[in-house]
């Protein structure tokens, strides 16, 4: 028998089967409870016709549904991707296609579901979870969440069934790319639970884990949080947004939470609009951080603030199901600006441009190798030779090893820009903004913020005669891209930098 | 100009982009409809805190003040007796 994560949440179920698993407003599931729904999930999939590793598409925010439909899936032999709910509808289509998803589940309250629902090929299945708004008429056949969980006894999870190998297809999880190359990061059942039982060990969590979460599960941070907290039989409690960030603490303290997960931006937003000492938040024995480097400054501000709480610094990538290194609590004063060492069960070298290993104090690539790797780029082989070589995740990030190898990250090779721990591609924002008539030429770089690590900056070099305002160019990309991936900053330009061969020399925007 | 005008063509201007007064309902809710996230209402608070004169303490970042153009209006609206 496969052993997959729907065994660790089982194991959960058997052992405190009326402990909360997830908390959302008034509602309060237990495992028994979100068992259940799994099942019922499953039941559902399986009756429909859901094949081996087929794919199943979740358009839904963080709540108990969600968990009941990743597992479900993963319960009935399929593949769960959690989609970006803020994605615009030509990027989920994009996604579900290349996919070849059979099924999607998508909240009725999303903004995109009409012209998802229209456009989406009539063989996927649709599940719509909510009450649709008024005049929001779907005109395609679709099933409601309370017909699948309809059954008070659904049947039976076969768990000898699940996987026929651990190298099974368990999930998906698209990363920034063009419309012509998505990126789909392909994670098997071993990756999934290689990386959740690593975490398991270093954060050394517990059956009494009260997380207050706010990252969302459909990104591969957030979709630790939910794996290692259900397999340990501990409490998510679900705050769906920062934007009012008091309200977060307040419920960090009320909820008595043992844990809180963020990205330097949640981090930079708590200390700067709540008064972290004032609220009663000694129940909470860890904070973790990851997606991007964290300004030392707010490491000792949080020391100071809450003493009493172990931090830990960490580093992953979605190409590494989500964990790489984490830098243990004890060691974060003396080796401030470190990311840590390796997690249980990962080996990581720095590596010249030769792929030689880098002497300590020297600055090469991070490379990574462990059961955490991903299978691969979805058909996209191309890609994913290049990044991933004899087993090792080449990760794009430059670092250096101190004298006792613990890694100190000095920046990316690749273009990649990463705003408030978003991995965004700028082609895919240069490819929007080129659909424009009087776009000549458009170069998009990440600039330095001090809240969100990096924002988005575009230049544009325009047609002659044909007026184009930045306000056009933002209002233009608000329509064809998830608002993160916005420019905050347009500059108009004369021209762009270049090779001879007239590729962009991206570095070079950044020192204009 | 009213402290709705303002506060409506703020959010028109740096959020969505536009003049088109009707892209903008005044009860729609931000978060929501995803029009604003959690760093663009620190954003929308230097606004207030510029434009209107008043200091908006962190207890005060609730979504009842915060969540709609209507809220935001009755708000500041608020703040602005309180002060005089």
């Amino acid at each position: 028998m496969t052993k997959t994560l729907v065994h660790l949440l089982h194991e959960s179920v058997s052992r405190c089967p009326d402990t909360e698993a997830i908390v959302l407003q008034e509602r309060r599931v237990t495992y028994r409870q979100l068992w259940r729904e799994v099942s019922s999930v499953a039941g559902f999939l399986r009756t429909n016709g859901l094949a081996k590793e087929a794919r199943v598409g979740i358009l839904h925010g963080n709540s108990p549904e969600y968990a009941a439909i990743y597992y479900g899936t993963l319960a009935a032999g399929g593949t769960a991707i959690g989609l970006n709910t803020s994605a615009k509808a030509k990027d989920l289509l994009n996604w579900l296609n290349h996919s070849e998803s059979s099924f999607v589940f998508a909240s009725a309250k999303n903004n995109e579901l009409h012209e998802l629902a229209a456009k989406l090929d009539s063989e996927v299945g649709l599940v719509i979870i909510g009450e649709l708004p008024k005049n929001q008429a779907i005109d395609r056949p679709f099933q409601t969440w309370e017909q699948v969980v309809a059954d008070e006894n659904p049947p039976e999870i076969d768990l000898d069934g699940i996987a026929e190998s651990e190298t099974q297809l368990a999930a998906f999880i698209y990363t920034s790319g063009t419309t012509g190359n998505p990126k789909g990061v392909t994670l098997s059942h071993k990756n999934l639970l290689a990386n959740t039982r690593s975490i398991l060990e270093y954060l050394e969590l517990k059956s009494d884990e009260r997380i207050v979460n706010v990252l969302p599960f459909y990104y591969s941070y957030g979709n630790s949080i939910l794996h290692t907290h259900l397999a340990v039989g501990g409490t998510i409690i679900l705050e769906n947004s920062l934007m009012y960030p008091h309200k977060v603490v307040a419920k960090m303290a009320e909820e008595k939470a043992t844990g809180f997960s963020g990205v330097p931006s949640t981090f930079a937003l708590l200390l700067s609009r709540t008064k972290l000492q004032e609220y009663d938040l000694r129940s909470v024995r860890y904070l973790s951080q990851a997606g991007g480097p964290m300004p030392p400054a707010n490491v000792e501000r949080l020391k100071k603030a809450l003493p009493h709480v172990r931090i830990f610094i960490m580093y992953g990538q979605t190409e590494a199901t989500a964990r790489l290194t984490y830098l243990p609590p004890e060691r974060l004063e003396e080796k401030l600006g470190s990311c840590g060492i390796p997690i249980p069960g990962v080996r990581i070298e720095i590596r010249d441009a030769e792929g030689n290993p880098c002497p300590p104090g020297t600055t090469g690539e991070i490379c990574a190798t462990g059961d955490n790797i991903m299978l691969g780029y979805w058909k996209n082989p191309e890609d994913t030779a290049k990044v991933v070589v004899d087993g090792w995740l080449k990760t794009g990030d430059l670092a250096h090893f101190d004298d006792d190898r613990y890694i100190f990250i000095d920046g990316r090779s690749s273009e990649m820009i990463k705003s408030g721990g978003q991995r965004i591609s700028p082609k895919e924002i240069e490819e929007v903004i080129s659909e424009l008539d009087g776009v000549a030429e458009v170069g998009v770089v990440g600039i330095d913020d001090e809240m969100l690590g990096q924002i988005i900056k575009a230049f544009i070099v325009r047609k002659p005669d044909i007026p184009l305002e930045a306000k056009t160019i933002q209002a233009h990309c608000l329509k064809n891209l998830a608002s993160y991936k916005i420019p905050k900053h347009i500059e108009f330009t004369n021209d762009l930098p270049k090779t001879a061969s007239g590729k962009l020399r991206r570095h070079l925007l950044l020192e204009r | 100009m009213s402290v709705e005008t303002k506060i409506r063509d703020y959010i028109l201007e740096n959020y969505l982009f536009t003049d088109d007064q009707s892209a903008l309902e005044n009860d729609t809710s931000f978060l929501d409809k995803g029009i604003i996230d959690s760093t663009g209402i620190m954003e929308v608070i230097a606004f207030l805190q510029e434009e209107f004169e008043i200091e908006v303490e962190d207890e005060e970042m609730i979504p009842e003040n915060l969540d709609s153009v209507n809220n935001i209006v009755a708000y500041v609206t608020k703040k602005q007796k309180a002060d005089q």
